[in-house]
């Protein structure tokens, strides 16, 4: 089955201030769909909305995975279902290995826990007797393997999460992220921003190769420039909180072109117009 | 004398001072030295707020009179297996070089290696050590932590009754760490000294535990004695219970380029009052402090650190890190003096908070004391929150809430698990941890 996030109506706010206002946008599995937009208009909020961030308030519409609302999920239930947010500032937590850490978000989203107790409610008395994590060297090989795969240093494996890393590091650290815990919808917020050329195009074979393995991609992006290299299906603008346009790629190329202006210029006529 | 009256001299009185040097015919200059301390101790007036010491950390509660001597002599065992099991399975997560357990004053079970013994290595407890090694223990006991010293010390000196003693001759290294366990039962007043000492060029370490005194109180004094290019490890893991009262003086006095390394864990009691101080005597040491403390309920950890820098090219390095849930309270108080002289110092001092529960409060007050101007000294504070922020990231990931805090407060007590120099102390360290902040 091809998963599918829909987003209806939806309207969040932050602090009591409306921020979107009525959006609707649909992402499938191992499509990309680009959301433009200006600085300010709400982007980011529709990424953490997605998320489950406890501070964006939904006060209207629905997010719906596979026909489910996910609304009254946590975050980590969300991550369960293979939802994915690669986060564009990824905060950095001293003292926690890259490894140990991912190690416990695949077992979680890979559902060893549950398996390990399923087990234990099985052999009579109830105690946890397997590991509720995946077997190391399982997990070992497929991390190397895929910090190959995806070029990622392998040196990344011991050093403490997003601990000093460069503003290019952190950005393959989320990609190798989402290569580990294979979502089936990845919300990719602005993970081309402050990169040079040669980590914008790690970044976008990561997640060329990880929609050709049928993931599906909402790509929030300031700049044109990412879709050079990752090529979307459907392109959205965004502006104030709404959807105002969207089209195929072509849309893109008209941004670049005229900037954001004019969607603001479009608007206004189309405003007057109505 | 019928035991009714027996078990009321054997008291907290100065009565009870005599009794204990009669039980065990001790020298003169013990007994001497006893009742001194008993003076010393009941003309030192009760701690107050109004002292700067005490200011954060009252004794609302605390009664001597709630207390009794432990005097019951308890079984020895002639094995391991003997043991009871709960002692066994603390003792085996570490393998050690000889170990010592006390259930109060009795040491109910002692091995050393043999190879080590051979070498001149003492390890054993402090009444032993008064009948084998009479001058060694007269040099050294109280003479690095006097009576004076602080109300609880002369207490301690008056009463103690028994401790662990190691002794380490000129040019000998042990790999392996030595264990002390000491179990306290329930009610009473106990009164452990440590006496660590490690002649010229030798290297020792050392694993002592501490637990139980439910409803009771532990007064202990340890005393250290790294001598000249001689390198001491001391961790002591302090696992009283939670409704225990703990005060404890240690001191370690660095000879010639001598090393010593201190690893304080505080883990139980209601109360502790904890003062632990790194003598640089000599020139070319180096000390090393590290705590972790991780108080819940209403636990209140008090600390105090003295970096006290005496001569040149002495260097010292600390680094304490709490985290604090519920109402749990911590104080620490750090100095680092640097005497007029003690030329070319490089002394550090960090204490880090984590503040996990709404109403747990951390006072921080590091302090520096310079008389020297060739020195580098460097201290500093911080006290934060689990940031929520850190939380959402790691849920993001498909992580629990509880397993993503689980993670920021191991993360947070890396940098000091990272140091510690046994690799069974580390785990044992890590399992409190992660008990503390609740398995799924």
């Amino acid at each position: 089955m091809t998963a599918v996030l829909e987003i209806k109506d939806l309207h969040v706010s932050v602090e009591g201030k409306e921020i979107l206002k009525g959006v609707d946008l649909t992402i499938r599995q191992g499509e990309v769909h680009a959301l433009m937009g200006p600085n300010g208009s709400g982007k980011s909020t529709m990424a953490y909305a997605i998320a489950g961030h406890p501070h964006y308030e939904v006060t209207g519409g629905d997010i719906l995975f596979n026909g489910e609302s996910i609304l009254d999920l946590e975050p980590d239930e969300r991550a369960k279902l293979g939802i994915f947010l690669a986060f564009q500032y990824p905060v950095a937590i001293p003292g926690v290995s890259f490894a140990n850490f991912l190690r416990a978000a695949v077992s979680n989203v890979r559902g060893y826990k549950e398996r390990a107790r399923e087990q234990a409610a099985k052999s009579g008395d109830g105690k946890v007797i397997g590991s509720e994590l995946m077997p190391m060297r399982e997990f070992r090989k497929e991390l190397m393997a895929k910090m190959d795969r995806f070029h990622v240093d392998r040196s990344f494996a011991n050093r403490y999460l997003n601990e000093g890393f460069s503003g290019g590091e952190k950005k393959r650290g989320e990609v190798l992220q989402m290569a580990m815990l294979e979502p089936k919808i990845a919300i990719l917020d602005e993970s081309d921003s402050g990169l040079d050329i040669d980590a914008l195009r790690v970044v976008a074979d990561g997640i060329n190769k990880l929609v050709a393995d049928g993931m599906g991609a909402l790509l929030i992006t300031h700049y044109q420039r990412i879709l050079n290299y990752v090529k979307p299906d459907k392109v959205s603008v965004f502006y104030d909180g709404r959807i105002v346009l969207t089209g195929g790629p072509e849309v893109a190329h008209m941004l670049e072109e005229k900037g954001y202006k004019w969607v603001e210029e479009d608007l206004a006529k189309e405003l007057a117009a109505a | 004398m019928t035991i009714k009256e027996m078990t009321s001299i054997y008291s907290i009185t100065a009565a009870g001072v005599d009794a204990i040097g009669q039980r065990y015919e001790e020298p003169e200059w013990l007994r001497q030295a006893r009742r001194a301390a008993w003076e010393t101790f009941e003309s030192i007036p009760w701690p107050t707020y109004k002292e700067e010491t005490w200011r954060r950390t009252r004794l609302t509660g605390f009664n001597l009179d709630d207390f009794t001597l432990a005097q019951e002599s308890h079984p020895r065992a002639d094995s391991r297996a003997a043991l009871p099991a709960d002692l066994l399975a603390n003792l085996e997560k570490i393998d050690s070089g000889g170990a010592l357990i006390f259930l109060d004053n009795t040491l109910i079970y002692a091995d050393l290696d043999e190879d080590l013994a051979a070498q001149g290595v003492i390890f054993t407890d402090l009444r032993t050590a008064l009948d084998e090694h009479a001058e060694l223990v007269r040099a050294h006991l109280g003479a690095l932590v006097p009576a004076s010293e602080n109300k609880f010390a002369a207490l301690h000196y008056a009463l103690w009754e028994n401790g662990a003693f190691l002794y380490a001759p000129k040019n000998i290294t042990v790999e392996k760490p030595f264990q002390v366990i000491v179990q306290f039962s329930d009610g009473k007043a106990h009164f452990h000294h440590t006496l660590l000492i490690g002649e010229e060029n030798s290297e020792l370490t050392v694993v002592e535990d501490f637990m139980g005194a439910a409803n009771g109180m532990s007064d202990s004094v340890a005393e250290i004695y790294p001598h000249d290019a001689a390198r001491l490890h001391y961790l002591r893991l302090q696992n009283l219970d939670h409704t225990a009262w703990n005060f404890a003086t240690m001191r370690a006095s660095l000879q010639r380029d001598a090393l010593y390394r201190h690893l304080q864990a505080s883990w139980g009691s209601r109360l502790s009052k904890v003062w632990i101080d790194l003598e640089m005597e000599q020139p070319g040491s180096h000390g090393e402090l590290l705590g972790l403390y991780f108080p819940q309920d209403h636990q209140h950890l008090d600390h105090h650190t003295n970096q006290n820098h005496k001569r040149e090219r002495a260097t010292s390095d600390l680094l304490f890190k709490g985290a604090l849930d519920d109402q749990a309270r911590s104080v620490y108080q750090g100095i680092i003096r640097v005497w007029p002289g003690a030329q070319k110092t490089d002394a550090y001092q960090k204490n880090d908070n984590l503040i996990l529960g709404p109403h747990a409060r951390a006072d921080s007050i590091p302090g520096l004391e310079i008389e020297a101007d060739d020195v580098r000294c460097t201290h500093g504070a911080t006290s934060a929150k689990v940031q929520e922020e850190y939380i959402f990231y790691l849920m993001a990931r498909g992580l629990s809430r509880r397993t993503a805090k689980r993670m920021i407060v191991q993360g947070f007590f890396e940098e000091v698990l990272n140091r510690v120099p046994v690799p069974g102390v580390r785990t044992k360290l890590e399992d409190e941890i992660a008990r503390r902040v609740g398995l799924e």
